[in-house]
This record gives C-alpha cells, structure tokens and sequence, in this order.
C-alpha cells in the first residue's frame, strides 16, 4: 500500500510539471498557433539559469530570475523567429523551426555548462520530510505542487480578471475580430508566447530541485506534454492540467504494479481516449466554458 | 463636406483569386452610405479591405486624410473606425460583459454604461455566455462593442442577415440613431428596401466593381433597376 502511494506520489509530481508545461504549451498552440516543439528546451534554459543565478541570487531570488529571464528569451525569440510563421498557416513550417530550435537550445546548454548532470541546491529545511512515515513526501515536494497551483491559479486569474487575459482569450477564438476592434495582436501574441515560455522556464527551475539537470532533461518531458495536451483536448486549459495530472498519476501508479510499463502507459490512455472521445475529455469546450 | 473615407482603384486578392477589381468609394462626414450586391459581389472584401484585414495589393485607401491603405488593423481602428463583421463575430466563449471590454476604447460619449441603457436586453444578460444570445442580442452586441471604440465611422456588414423582420427594423432604428449622433456610416446590405431607406446615397456592386453609384432616393423609385442591380434576394423586399 505505501508502495502505491509513493509511486502514486511521485506520479502527481511528475504529473503537476506536465500540467504546468502544457498550460504554456497549450497557450502558444492557441493563440500563436504555433506547435512549440522546443518547449522542453526553453524548461531546460529556464532549470540551467536557475542553477547559473543560485550562486548570486540564492535560491528563492533564481526561482523568481529564472522563469522571467527564460520569458524574455520567448519575447525574442517571437520577435525574431516566431512571428514570420503567422503568415504561413501551414503547420510543417512551425514544426521545423521549432524543432531546429529544440536542438540548438539543447547544443547550446551543454557546450556552455557540460554534457553531464550538475546539481542544484535546495534550501535544507525544504529537503527534509515532512513526515516520518510518509518518507517520500518532502518539504519541497510539498512545496513545487503549492508552487504549480499557485501558478496556474494566478494564470487562470489573469485570463478571466484581466482586460488583456480577456482579449487573450477573445484572440484564441478570433483574431481578426479583435484586431479590428483596435487590439494590437501583434503585441498581444508576443506577451503570450513569453507567458507560455516563462511557465516552461518556472517548471524547469521547480524541475532542477527535483532532478538532476542536464541538457536533455526538456526530451522526456516534451512528450508527455503533448501527450496531456491531446487527453485534455487541444484547446482547452483546463483539460491541459487534467491531462497532465492524470497521465502523471497514472504513470506513478503503474510503476508500483508493472515498472516496465509505466512509460507506455500515457500512450496506451492517449490511444483509449482518441478511439472513444477524439477531441479529447475536455476538448471543443473551449476556454473557461 | 469634406470625405472621412476615400478609396481609390481598390484591388484585392485572396491568394492568387482577384476578388476587386478596382473599387473607389467615398463617404463625407456625417454621411450613410449603403453598398448593395448580389452574393460574391464583394462587397465584404471591400469593407475587409478599408479596415486593414485583407489590405489593398493596389490602390489607395485614405481616411481622415491619413494613408491606411497598408496599416494593421489595430491602428485603422485606433483612429475612430468601428466594424461590424459579416456573421457578427461575437466572442462565444466570453460572457457579454466580456465581449464589451475587449475593444480599445477611444475617449468619448460611449461607455458600457451608456451602452447598457441603449440596449437594455445585453445589460440584463451580461454575465451571459455569448453564445447564449439570440440572433438579435448577438447583432447588439456586436454594434454596441463597435461603438465603444468611439468611431467617428462605423462599417457593418450585413446587420439584418438572419434576423426576423421585427428585429431587422430595429437595427435599422438603431443604425439610424447613430447617425443623428454624427457617426458617418458605410452599410453593406442585401436587403434593398432597408438598405436604401436608410442611406443618403448608394454604390451597388457586381463581380468586384461598383456598377452603379448615386442617390439613395433615387435608386429606390426606380425598381427595375433595384432589380437589375440587387438580384433575386432583393425582389421580394422591393417588390
């Protein structure tokens, strides 16, 4: 039995930061309507920033550097790359510039800090247990799923409260429209994007704590995003955490039972859920519907 | 009165489809102009066209006095032009108070507050979802959030399509006082009778030119041409 909820605990964790990452994603597929193959790459930028400012700022001043400086980055990165792509619809374009992306970002980390692991330190008093007979639940544990709530929590505030949250959301259903009613899209889509790559960049500073860091920390996770993204249907936000959640959980809990399937198992519910309900369990809502 | 739009010598593709074929259009202030057509006429581009969603590849569009003819949308907007697209265009997944809160609001007389009491139907139904509006309610809806930008010009496109003719005469209604405010307004219609009951003059379109312009009055007494002009959609509301 603890055996399960220690899987099943790992598996929430692991679960949150899929969540978090195809929030991001899930929001640049939307508005951008670009299909963000480097997303795991701006995670790794934002855990290797983290590790880089930790020695200056300490930790808790990287957590907040970190995703900000790895939003920056999107902002150029939209600026300079991204936005040539809105005039070509066709999807072959944006997997192929993302893609080549992915791979300079994942050059670039290991000629600038090594191919191997490093460490990141956590404050001690996050890395003990917060219980003795629940060994597996650390301070820090507890503290990145306060974290990812949090986080997706001021995300949903910011898009149903806000006036920009609100043209974000008007923009995801009709981009023109909104234009002519004297929003500045290209403005609108360039906050966006860097929203989507800070919330990468957030989850790889979490990550670093949890994980070890190294160049290719970002492949492992990319794929189980887009994985939560098409079971929470493409879309909606809401179904992204939910896909997120749910594959992670289902993942730590198939681990307890048969280890070896525990990578297989978040296929095996993507196929299950677009043979019986293709637009994904949240899909064709929409946005806060 | 001077012009607050003048387009000269439009033309306007879809990819490689030539869809305008020279198209010139004026409105003077203070003005309602109405341009009719048959289906495909491209009367809808022409509008897309002056409001910066499928720019002119030649030809000149100038409103109040500045060159828009390749301006983005937004700064079109930005100088007093609210837009009504074809199908209204409402945001679905946002609730009516929602919808009026994405325009950018020039300063002026037109606030949610003031848009509430001239549509009291939206102010009671404001934490609803868009698309659980009517036809009717969607059309206010999309006028009131243009109007909220403070236009100086107001471009709508079909605003009677789909609607009961209840409905339809109170667009008309509220389209005409939008007017006696000093709004100057480019209607496109199908619907003849309406259309030119409203304007003080009209263009009327065919295969992407302008194939007749002149006076509203005028137009409307003369039904054999209404006919010629409109097409088959128009006979029955003329006639």
């Amino acid at each position: 039995m603890e055996l399960v909820l220690f899987d099943g605990f790992n598996g929430l964790i692991q679960g949150a930061f899929y969540a978090l990452m195809a929030l991001g994603l899930s929001l640049i597929i939307s508005l951008n309507s670009v299909i963000n193959f480097a997303h795991g790459g701006f995670m790794v930028v934002g855990a290797y920033l983290a590790f880089a400012l930790a020695p200056y700022l300490g930790f808790w001043g990287a957590l907040i550097a970190g995703p900000v400086l790895t939003g920056i980055l999107g902002i150029l990165v939209e600026r300079f790359l991204v936005r040539y792509l809105y005039a070509r619809p066709d999807p072959v374009y944006s997997l192929l510039l993302t893609f080549g992306l992915a791979l300079i970002i994942e050059d670039s980390v290991r000629s600038v800090w090594g191919a191997g692991g490093v460490p990141f330190a956590i404050p001690s008093w996050l890395d003990s247990p917060v219980s003795e007979t629940y060994f597996f639940i650390t301070g820090y544990r507890v503290f990145v799923m306060s974290a990812i709530t949090l986080a997706a929590g001021a995300l949903f505030a910011f898009l149903r409260l806000s006036r920009f949250g609100v043209r974000i959301r008007a923009g995801i259903l009709d981009l023109e429209t909104v234009a002519a009613l004297g929003v500045n899209v290209y403005l609108l889509r360039a906050v966006n994007f860097a929203i989507g790559i800070a919330l990468a960049g957030f989850a790889g500073v979490l990550a670093a704590g949890v994980l070890q860091l190294s160049p290719t920390m970002g492949n492992d996770v990319i794929m189980a995003t887009f994985v939560a993204i098409v079971v929470g249907g493409i879309g909606s936000l809401f179904g992204s955490v939910l896909g997120g959640l749910l594959i992670g959980l289902a993942a730590g809990v198939t681990s307890a039972y048969y280890p070896v399937a525990s990578d297989v198992v978040i296929y095996v519910i993507m196929a299950i859920v677009l043979i019986v309900r293709p637009r994904g369990l949240l899909g064709q809502e929409g946005l806060f519907e | 009165m001077s012009a607050v739009l003048r387009a000269q010598d439009l033309h306007t593709y879809y990819g490689k489809s030539h869809i305008l074929h020279g198209v010139s259009i004026e409105v003077a202030e203070g003005e309602l102009v109405t341009l009719l057509g048959r289906n495909g006429a491209g009367k809808t581009t022409t509008l897309r066209s002056l409001v910066g969603l499928t720019p002119a590849r030649q030809g000149r569009v100038e409103l109040f006095g500045h060159d828009t003819t390749h301006w983005p949308a937004h700064k079109i907007s930005r100088l007093g032009v609210g837009y009504v697209p074809e199908g209204r265009k409402i945001f679905s997944n946002l609730t009516v108070l929602e919808n009026l809160s994405v325009p950018v609001s020039r300063p002026g007389r037109w606030t949610i507050e003031r848009i509430f009491e001239l549509f009291p139907n939206l102010g009671e139904r404001r934490s609803s979802w868009g698309r659980q509006l009517s036809g009717g309610e969607q059309e206010m809806l999309a006028i009131a959030r243009a109007l909220l930008i403070n236009p100086k010009l107001l471009l709508l496109d079909e605003p009677s399509q789909g609607l009961a003719p209840l409905l339809v005469r109170e667009v008309f209604r509220t389209i005409s006082s939008m007017r006696k405010e000093g709004i100057s307004i480019l209607l496109v219609e199908q619907n003849a009778r309406f259309g030119l009951d409203v304007a003080d003059r009209v263009y009327v379109m065919n295969d992407g030119e302008v194939v007749h312009s002149g006076c509203a009055r005028e137009l409307a007494q003369d039904e054999e041409q209404v006919r010629a002009f409109a097409g088959a959609e128009s006979r029955a509301a003329v006639g």
